[in-house]
């Protein structure tokens, strides 16, 4: 589905005005903070503060490729190996294990600082450095984290391929909570 | 009467203004040189500010009032995590230091939610040690108000801040409380933001206020920088303490930053022109704070004379 980045964005706290607006800055502040504004298309909030819970649920924007070897640098045949010139050394650390763990340390040698060289017939080309999608998840995790009031320590989390629902409560959570909080969000996506 | 004032200016020739200052029959409370900055937090005979104004319009210095000056506050979280730091835990504590005072950030072990937080006996005596107590709370109305229990027991005047609007009255064991606070993740640097902490230091000047009030009605046997002065002197090892002020001021008191076993004889037995020793008009006591000596100075009305 297209979405624009963050194109709908509510926060609901019944009886919580002023917690309301705070929660939005907050929440745009750890989302900038984590570079996932652009990641998420819809995001809906509710929280009780009488119960209390915490809950939101987001839409996922598309779906990122996993990085290759030829995304981050440029691959060229060399003397009996591969060489790769890498632009930025955001990736480098990923690169370096995924080679040595596909060819082993002997065979990957580092001649210059972003430069790297495979000492094989076979390109490392199609090699996955980093999943996006894993890294980006984990990132949203902790963001949800963060954003969540501290006192509300029992968490769930379902993470599926499009959208994500988090709850965060004081007490244990039960299987009505999480309805109620379904339910909540559910009639804030549909009004 | 001694005026709080804060001096800053450049290093050279700042011992210029310190020896005025001594001179004057002030007190310097703290020095802080920052390369080739120097910041000196002093206590000035009311009737001779001119004259120190003078000279540090001649050192081409900065001179103001430090209203908070020779006063230790705390400033508590509700967790170390980093939901409540450092934004604005850290910003209010700055900010209180800026305008002289000395500010102790604590944060508390089982402070967080609203069901399961508590506090114990020793954090509550560690804020008791102070003259006022600022707690950091945060956007929820509800939250705010079923946390009072956590400063219910304290004897120092405690300072609230939150979020959203609230009345005095909700807040009964409250000094005062201080709106617009909240929870926050960006440094304060809006006018309102800013304006903000400015109403938490004058809230702050008001509950030292409420403090001095009661203390003068049953006046100290000797003044907190007086003593201060004379262990100084007497006991020359506290300046050998690494702590970036080696004796905390406060009100009834003095903190010094020794370690208690091995000093506290020394500190009691520290005389005064008058032939009293410390230990005569004060509690010497070891503090909450790591192993630091804690001394209270007692009233007249316990030890019958004023030195």
């Amino acid at each position: 589905m297209e979405m624009d980045p963050l194109e709908v964005f509510e926060v609901e706290m019944p009886g919580e005005d002023y917690g309301a607006e705070k929660y939005r800055e907050i929440i745009m502040d750890i989302l900038q903070d984590l570079g996932l504004i652009r990641s998420i298309g819809r995001l809906y909030v509710y929280v009780d503060i009488k119960v209390p819970y915490f809950s939101v649920f987001g839409m996922i924007r598309g779906k990122q490729p996993p990085l290759k070897v030829r995304d981050v640098g440029d691959l060229v045949a060399a003397e009996g190996g591969y060489q790769i010139t890498v632009g930025g050394e955001e990736h480098m650390a990923n690169l370096i294990r995924t080679l040595w763990e596909t060819y082993g340390r002997d065979k990957v040698e580092q001649p210059d600082r972003n430069v790297l060289v495979v000492l094989s017939d076979e390109s490392p080309e199609d090699l996955v450095v980093t999943d996006l999608e894993a890294e980006f998840r984990k990132d949203l995790m902790d963001a949800l984290v963060r954003i969540a009031p501290e006192g509300f320590r029992n968490r769930r989390n379902e993470m599926g391929k499009e959208s994500f629902f988090f709850l965060a409560a004081e007490e244990t959570i039960t299987s009505e909570l999480v309805a109620e909080a379904k339910a909540k969000l559910g009639g804030m996506r549909d009004a | 009467m001694l005026d709080p004032v804060m001096f800053t200016g450049g290093v050279y020739k700042h011992d210029l203004v310190t020896e005025l200052v001594e001179d004057l029959g002030g007190y310097l409370l703290q020095k802080n040189v920052t390369q080739s900055e120097v910041i000196l937090l002093m206590l000035v005979p009311h009737e001779d500010v001119n004259v120190l104004e003078a000279l540090t319009k001649e050192l081409r210095g900065k001179l103001e009032r430090a209203p908070l000056a020779g006063t230790e506050i705390a400033v508590v979280t509700p967790t170390l995590a980093i939901h409540h730091l450092p934004h604005p835990a850290c910003d209010v504590a700055e900010y209180l230091r800026r305008h002289g005072a000395k500010s102790n950030m604590i944060g508390m072990g089982r402070g967080v939610a609203r069901e399961i937080s508590q506090m114990d006996e020793y954090e509550t005596a560690l804020i008791n040690e102070h003259d006022a107590v600022v707690f950091t709370f945060g956007n929820f109305v509800d939250c705010i108000l079923k946390k009072e229990h956590l400063y219910r027991t304290l004897s120092v005047p405690v300072i609230i801040t939150g979020g959203p609007e609230m009345k005095k009255e909700d807040l009964p064991y409250a000094f005062e409380y201080v709106p617009n606070v909240g929870r926050i993740v960006h440094r304060s640097r809006k006018a309102t933001e800013i304006g903000s902490l400015d109403n938490i230091v004058a809230a702050v000047g008001r509950a030292l206020d409420s403090v001095r009030a009661s203390i003068s009605k049953d006046p100290l046997t000797t003044t907190p920088p007086r003593v201060m002065e004379a262990v100084r002197e007497q006991v020359p090892d506290v300046m050998q303490s690494h702590s970036p002020l080696p004796i905390a001021l406060d009100l009834s008191g003095l903190r010094i930053k020794l370690p208690y076993d091995e000093y506290h004889e020394a500190v009691a037995g520290v005389k005064f022109d008058e032939g009293v020793t410390l230990g005569e008009i004060a509690k010497v006591m070891p503090s909450r704070m790591k192993n630091y000596i804690l001394v209270r100075i007692l009233p007249t009305s316990e030890t019958g004379f004023v030195v």
